[in-house]
């Protein structure tokens, strides 16, 4: 194999590949990054694959002159490193001599030794999925979705998920597809964001019903590999794993082409993130959405924001509850704090509307604060019972739900 | 036994020998058959499995005090012998001593319904199947009193109310336990022999409240898994010993937990022998040489183990309950149970399920922009807060923590001769340098500690230590120096301490003086835990030591209970109310768990520290060092950890110089 790559390119790809490459594995082939020159009609390409065998990325990078096509395996940290310090050169080459691998820049030449490229675990393929080759399990439903609107659900949900729960269903967030609506949803066993969409239309086969649990890391990395809001992603779901296959805009994958070969290879996906699903069930999350809200707030979301940063300074991490205190007379609400032997605070704020009895509630700042961050409409509802029920906060449309349990005060 | 049979009376002040009335004698037979409700319980119990019963209630009423009453469908007894029923040596199971060689049945001393009304209010009441007329018989006695036996109606089998135990032995009656321990110690019995008996239908009744109706003709496993509670069904192993021993005269099977659920007593821990439950201490030691490595010392794994061995190759009569046995061959028994648990764990996957994290780091309290959740924007700059762990802890202390010293700084310092340039020396090095004693005020008002620091490190100056850094050691030790030497600190030890300290303030003190309880998260839906029945029912007893810590929960069937709220700080410590909740149910199963006692609460808030403290292992940086070192200055007890180890030791200079040869 000889390459000459775009240094930019190479360095954006093997960032992110090395992003699902696991840190410590016993398997070396699995700390690896694989890169493969091809020479194809389409034109020169070299691919970058990682796996951490549960989350596998897949990329291509079309910057490059293949001289010879060939394959290696390197190791991802090294490799990254190598990039990222060649910093002032627009070009590098690789060129493989055996496992060797030389990688020369204008004053520096690297050689890396590699793995065998035939220790590299044979990555789940999304076209033999999609197409429903032989050997390849069979996917039970396809369809695409514009990435902006995709990440806008990942975005509002994968914050809510459980870090390192035994409960593994919600280590992951649940994707739901039926019919013409779309939905995610992410719970920790304290607060659950729900977001729904409309289903974009079903590319290939008809799209059917879909409704699986996807890691948060499979998720984290999704959210990295968007261009543009504007790219199309096309998922595909099976009993074991879901894909998503990243394509560029108007590359002639959608709509006229239809030209044989030529087409095909044009609508090649960017990137391909396959990761396998979490097993288990979901908890029953439509019990737990409350319907009889009977106190209903609006207000700024960047001045309840504000507010609540405000009110958190003086907690800790044992006391972290901020006492909210909703008074329908004079639409205010009072945020008030207190830390043992630290300090307490008080915050005023005005609401655009109040309708129902005075409440106080307390909730653990960080729970509001993390979905504040994520909504982008300029008013929240905040919709409340009791100060031992859950709070509901959602946006105008309903598309977005966040259900958060309080906390009981020390007294 | 004649012996027993004498006393000494006394008459006119003169202690003469004379015989034992006959009542006395059987009291004091009772007193090594019946030592408690469970222990009628489980004669009982025991009559009716001999009985051959297809089904067996058992009903108690407080915790059995008042009343037991085991009812069976099984073969009954004929009209002409209940009277020898009650009497004592009387038993239909063995016939002579040959017999003793070859037991099979649960009784067989004879002493059982002769010892329990010689205590009690008994009333038994039977009809077998070929009965005269199709009625029934019953008989009443209390004390030494027997009554005539007298007709009465009924279904095929016998059943057996025992009621107002120890009513003519107050001393007895007086070293009862609460209704709910005993109760608790009837639930034991009943499980273990509904777990020996899986082709038996059991049903358990205490005041009225079932406690668990089991089908009859149950698989062994079924019945196991609906015992210790079907929620824990994935975490337990199948053993078998058929493979092997069986030429040695020895058949087992059983069911053992993955070290995760091991428990803090060895009340998860069933054996039986031939179908009867067995407490022995060398299948006890076989088993926790299985799990050597697997498990923390302290802990005993989960494992119900049924032994069926050839009656001849075990003596049963070495012990009046007959939870004792010995084993002819000890070591054949030994190995047997120690290779099949071996074998059925290394066959499994034991590997946690919970991933590794690489972010988890040191704890998230020692994180200084996580402590501050005006931070936790991500796209925002963190401003390090460096007080962010030291307001963790129950008093405020004055100055930040800065880096260690450089030596650079040290010596424009001195140079300078001005101590007041020195504030930023970090308090530890000033407490490590001129000794415990004198930092006892230290925190009592932030701005005095900060002049207070400033004295004291002039002080420090006149001594030639220069700076102190502290070192950590395989991300477990801090090792730093003092006035005297070397001190070597077991960093969770210590944090332990100090997490401990502040609970125990936190929920004792008033809340003006930084008491007030535990701040608790309430939960979307209930974090259900599972555990047998007898565990589950001592929740209400527990509640209100939950309620000063916090937790809320509700039981949600008979074996399994649900969390609605915990601790905050616990779950931002990472501690999951499922695990720390199984493990609070294991420490309260413990018999001299009073909830309602500081003891009990200092147990718990000991556990709360254990699991929330920094572990040995993490990696912590310079500042959470001089951090925790500082803290180790400033909490009361700190020497030790509440488990009594030591938290630090000390090398002194004089030892290192005899160690060097210098004096």
């Amino acid at each position: 194999m000889k390459v000459i790559c775009d240094r930019g390119a190479l360095l954006d790809a093997v960032n992110l590949v090395a992003a699902v490459v696991p840190q410590r594995t016993p398997t070396p082939a699995l700390s690896c990054v694989k890169i493969v020159a091809t020479k194809g009609p389409g034109g020169a390409q070299l691919t970058l694959s990682g796996s951490d065998a549960e989350t596998s990325l897949h990329l291509t990078v079309t910057a490059v002159d293949v001289h010879q096509p060939g394959e290696a395996a390197l190791p991802a940290d090294k490799l990254r490193a190598i990039v990222a310090a060649e910093d002032g050169e627009p070009t590098l080459t690789l060129e493989t001599d055996g496992d060797l691998c030389h990688i020369r820049g204008q004053n520096a030449h690297f050689r890396v030794y590699g793995y065998p490229t035939a220790d590299f675990p044979p990555l789940p393929d999304f076209a033999a999925t999609v197409a429903g080759s032989a050997g390849a399990e069979p996917a039970k439903s396809v369809f695409s979705q514009p990435a902006g609107l995709l990440l806008d659900l990942v975005q509002k949900t994968t914050f809510a998920t459980a870090r390192e729960t035994s409960r593994y269903a919600i280590n992951g967030v649940l994707l739901k597809r039926e019919g013409k609506k779309m939905e995610m949803v992410a719970t920790d066993g304290r607060r659950l964001a729900l977001c729904r969409a409309s289903a974009g239309g079903a590319g290939g086969k008809d799209a059917g019903s879909v409704s699986c649990i996807v890691p948060t890391k499979a998720l984290n990395i999704l959210q990295k590999l968007a261009v543009s809001e504007d790219d199309t992603v096309r998922v595909a779901v099976t009993d074991s794993r879901i894909f998503f296959a990243f394509e560029e805009p108007a590359a002639g994958g959608g709509g006229g082409g239809g030209k044989g070969d030529k087409d095909k290879h044009a609508s090649q996906p960017r990137a391909v993130l396959t990761s396998t699903l979490v097993e288990g069930t979901f908890p029953p999350y439509e019990d737990v959405i409350p319907k009889d809200q009977d106190k209903k707030v609006r207000a700024s979301r960047d001045t309840l924001t504000s507010a609540v940063r405000k009110a958190s300074v003086l907690t800790n991490e044992e006391s972290r509850g901020v006492r909210m205190t909703f008074s329908g007379g004079d639409k205010r609400l009072k945020l008030s704090s207190r830390a043992p032997e630290m300090g307490e605070s008080e915050i005023g704020v005005d609401l655009s509307a109040y309708e129902g009895d005075d409440i106080e509630i307390s909730f653990n700042p960080t729970f509001l604060t993390d979905v504040l961050k994520v909504v982008s409409d300029d008013e929240v509802i905040f919709e409340l019972k009791a100060p031992n029920k859950p709070g509901l906060i959602k946006t105008q449309g309903g598309d977005f739900l966040y259900v958060v349990m309080p906390v009981n005060l020390a007294t | 036994m004649q012996v027993a049979h004498i006393g000494y009376t006394s008459v006119e002040g003169e202690r003469r020998i004379a015989r034992l009335p006959a009542l006395v004698v059987n009291q004091i037979a009772a007193g090594e058959v019946v030592e408690r409700p469970a222990s009628v319980v489980k004669e009982l119990v025991d009559n009716a499995i001999d009985a051959g019963s297809r089904r067996i209630v058992v009903e108690l009423e407080q915790g059995g005090i008042e009343l037991v009453r085991v009812t069976d469908d099984g073969s009954g007894i004929r009209e002409e012998d209940i009277t020898l029923a009650l009497a004592p040596h009387a038993t239909s199971k063995i016939r002579s001593a040959e017999d003793l060689d070859s037991i099979s049945t649960m009784g067989f001393r004879g002493e059982a319904l002769a010892s329990i009304a010689s205590v009690s209010r008994v009333s038994v009441r039977s009809r077998t199947s070929g009965s005269v007329g199709g009625g029934g018989v019953q008989i009443d006695a209390e004390g030494d009193r027997v009554d005539p036996p007298k007709p009465a109606a009924g279904p095929v089998g016998t059943s057996v109310t025992v009621r107002n135990l120890f009513f003519n032995t107050p001393a007895r009656r007086k070293f009862l336990r609460t209704p709910n321990t005993e109760q608790g110690h009837c639930v034991d019995v009943v499980t273990n022999l509904a777990m020996a008996h899986p082709a038996i239908g059991f049903t358990l009744r205490t005041d009225g409240r079932v406690v668990f109706d089991l089908a009859p003709d149950q698989s062994p496993k079924q019945r196991v898994l609906d015992l210790v509670g079907r929620e824990l069904a994935e975490q337990m192993l199948e053993v078998n010993v058929d493979r092997f021993d069986d030429v040695r005269g020895l058949a087992m099977w059983g069911m053992v937990g993955l070290p995760t659920i091991a428990r803090a007593n060895a009340r998860a821990q069933h054996v039986f022998l031939n179908g009867r439950p067995i407490r022995d201490k060398t299948i006890q030691h076989a088993l926790r040489e299985a799990y050597r490595g697997l498990i923390e010392p302290g802990r005993y794994p989960t494992a119900v183990l049924m032994l069926v061995m050839d009656p001849r190759s075990v003596d049963v009569n070495v012990h009046p309950a007959k939870v004792e046995v010995r084993f002819r061959d000890q070591s054949m028994v030994h190995s047997a149970v120690l290779r099949s648990v071996r074998e059925a764990l290394r066959s499994a996957d034991l590997t946690p399920k919970v991933a590794f994290n690489p972010n988890s780091g040191p704890s998230s309290m020692f994180r200084p922009d996580s402590a501050l959740p005006g931070s936790l924007g991500a796209h925002r700059p963190s401003t390090p807060d460096p007080q962010a762990f030291v307001r963790f802890f129950h008093r405020p202390h004055g100055g930040e923590v800065a880096e260690p010293l450089s030596y650079q700084v040290l010596k424009t310092t001195l140079s300078s001769g001005n101590a007041d340039q020195a504030v930023d020396v970090p308090d530890s090095v000033v407490a490590g340098v001129t000794g415990g004693d004198r930092v006892e005020t230290v925190g009592e008002h932030a701005s005095q500690a900060v002049e207070h620091d400033r004295g004291e490190y002039d002080q420090s100056l006149a001594t030639p230590i220069p700076v102190s850094r502290v070192l950590q050691v395989h991300n477990s030790y801090m090792v730093t120096q003092d006035d005297q030497g070397i001190l070597i600190v077991d960093q969770h030890a210590l944090h332990e301490r100090v997490m401990f300290e502040y609970l125990l303030h936190r929920i004792t003190a008033a809340s003006g003086e930084g008491g007030g309880g535990l701040e608790s998260q309430r939960l979307l839906v209930p974090a259900v835990v599972g555990a047998e029945p007898r565990r589950i029912a001592r929740l209400g007893e527990l509640r209100p030591l939950l309620a000063r810590l916090g937790i809320e929960a509700e039981q949600l069937s008979p074996s399994s209970l649900g969390v609605q709220a915990f601790p905050s700080f616990l779950y931002e410590r990472g501690v999951t109310p499922e695990e720390f909740l199984a493990d609070l149910l294991d420490r309260a199963d413990a018999d001299d768990f009073a909830p309602e006692s500081e003891s009990a609460l200092h147990e718990v808030l000991d556990m709360m520290s254990c699991k929330a403290a920094v572990k040995a292992g993490d990696r912590l940086s310079e500042r959470e060092l001089a951090d925790l070192l500082k803290l180790r200055e400033a909490v009361e007890r700190s020497s030790n950890c509440p488990h009594g180890r030591p938290t630090s030791i000390r090398l002194t200079i004089q030892e290192l110089e005899k160690r060097f040869g210098r004096s």
